[in-house]
């Protein structure tokens, strides 16, 4: 049976602004941007969700500069924010000549691993609310990692004391493409660090020839393995539908949520 | 003795082998047996499709827009063998990419039979914001960013890339009611416009209505030359022209360098 006080949300898309400024049955929104000048609809979602922080701050491979960690501790004040989400990602070269612009996960390495632990307690440090990090999926190994992900992540949260973001999806895919039960794989990561839960839906897609996360509804053994995840994660607040596209319909985001409720 | 490098360096190749296709077929890269080079590949057109996916829905937002009129939304170029052509060549973030995946929209849009007046104009208008985005960009700074010290002998410079459009029709006075609800494509003023697109080195693009003296300032500003040398060629005052430097500094489109 789910905790009372387990919210169920979804992420805010500003082109379903309308729709969900006056949703029923969604406790939260993560915000992915921060509010554009003209929403009509940003007061009215303001006042009435929690909202929580997840936009790019920065990838803590390196420090975070001021101009970064003002403005992260800006956003989370904007939005009230009961904690700060980053990503265990490093997605461009320190020269910033080459930019992947999307979530790609570090070398699972111990060098890597002091970068992360020093500058997210830098910026944990810095904030006025908990820092939650989320794992990223690769779709290949690198031959240079010297662990395995959930090995580095334990040893993460075990040295930062940090908040921890499970994204489903990228364990389920991360157990896909190595051939391995997703049940069987998520037991190998730190479950009992978890703040905050993200369930999506995954579609094939042609240039993977394979499965990757799609703007669409959860399967129903994804909500399954969300409900057996959520059974072993004791310090859990929130549970969200991660996605936030243009190509979202308001229909699949409220069928999700409400599917997610029914299924925790 | 070869130096062993470093994980961060490690990770540098790896971005770079998913960013840059060329690099990514060559024998330095393939040498290396990092990964799979066939999930390699497969995530990196992947992820092509994502970046400029991301760019154009941005980029050429009022064209997406129009598509209920013009039958064409931008990003089904992402789609065609033309794209696909593109991605043995194709670097993420390069301006000679961004120029090449953005042809593509404008040549797909333009080809409506929608009458469309300013469809030209805004076009070119979208085409640049995408091609001044491009580019190299500072993610971080390792010293405060600040203005030019004006007492310090410093020489203008227009910032590489930036651009002067000289439009037909007045399209910052259409563009924000094309995101709004409509029946009737609204119409632009026809009146010459002249708009300034530039960059933040942190990457943010700034769009402005530029005049004759801005232009000229834009133009002649090359590094080399001083203050007095820049009024006397743009015709302006020292402190209007100071004035004016200041505002294309904060927009990204120049930048001071110290003169010899």
């Amino acid at each position: 049976m789910r905790r009372a006080d387990l919210m169920i949300g979804a992420f805010y898309n500003p082109h379903l602004g309308a729709e969900l400024a006056r949703a029923e049955g969604i406790d939260h929104l993560a915000m992915a941007d921060p509010p554009a000048a003209a929403d009509p609809y940003w007061p009215a979602i303001r006042g009435r969700y929690t909202l929580l922080l997840h936009d790019y701050l920065g990838q803590l491979s390196e420090p975070l500069d001021e101009r970064s960690i003002e403005r992260a501790r800006a956003l989370a004040e904007l939005y009230r924010s009961p904690w700060v989400a980053e990503h265990f990602q490093c997605l461009h070269t320190e020269d910033g000549r080459y930019n992947l612009n999307y979530v790609f996960p570090p070398l699972y390495t111990e060098e890597f691993l002091e970068r992360f632990v020093r500058n997210a307690s830098i910026l944990k440090a810095r904030l006025d609310q908990p820092l939650v990090m989320e794992n990223i999926p690769g779709f290949f190994d690198v031959k240079a990692s010297q662990m395995a992900e959930p090995v580095w992540l334990r040893r993460f949260f075990e040295a930062t004391g940090v908040g921890f973001l499970l994204d489903l999806p990228h364990v389920w895919l991360q157990a896909h493409y190595h051939g391995v039960e997703p049940e069987q794989w998520l037991a190998e990561f730190p479950l009992e660090h978890v703040v905050e839960l993200h369930v999506a839906g995954v579609a094939d897609d042609p240039d993977l020839r394979g499965p990757w996360i799609a703007p669409a509804e959860p399967s129903d053994d994804m909500l399954e393995f969300a409900a057996h995840a959520v059974s072993r994660c004791p310090r859990i607040k929130a549970v969200t539908f991660d996605a936030f596209s243009p190509s979202l319909t308001a229909d699949v985001l409220f069928r999700s949520v409400e599917r997610m409720r029914g299924a925790l | 003795m070869t130096a062993v490098p470093g994980d961060r360096a490690l990770q540098d190749d790896v971005i770079r082998a998913l960013a840059d296709a060329p690099y990514r077929a060559s024998p330095e890269w393939r040498s290396r047996a990092l990964a799979d080079p066939d999930r390699v590949e497969r995530y990196a057109r992947f992820l092509a499709r994502h970046f400029y996916f991301e760019r154009i829905v941005h980029f050429f937002k009022y064209s997406r827009a129009l598509a209920r009129v013009t039958g064409r939304r931008p990003e089904a170029v992402l789609t065609t063998s033309a794209f696909d052509a593109l991605l043995p060549a194709l670097v993420l973030g390069s301006r000679e990419t961004a120029v090449a995946v953005a042809d593509l929209v404008v040549r797909h849009v333009a080809a409506t039979g929608a009458a469309i007046p300013f469809l030209s104009d805004l076009l070119r208008y979208e085409e640049a914001m995408m091609v001044v985005e491009a580019g190299p960009r500072v993610w971080r700074d390792a010293t405060p960013v600040g203005v030019a010290d004006s007492r310090a002998p410093s020489r203008p410079e227009t910032v590489a890339g930036t651009v002067l459009l000289e439009l037909a029709f007045d399209l910052p006075a259409v563009l924000p009611r094309l995101l709004e609800p409509w029946t009737d494509v609204p119409p632009a003023p026809k009146r010459p416009t002249r708009l300034l697109v530039a960059r933040s080195p942190h990457g943010r693009v700034a769009v402005a209505t530029s005049d004759a003296g801005v232009a000229a300032v834009v133009q002649l500003a090359d590094g080399k030359r001083t203050l007095e040398e820049l009024a006397q060629g743009a015709r302006l005052e020292v402190g209007t022209l100071q004035q004016t430097l200041q505002s294309l500094v904060n927009l990204g489109a120049v930048r001071f360098s110290t003169g010899s």
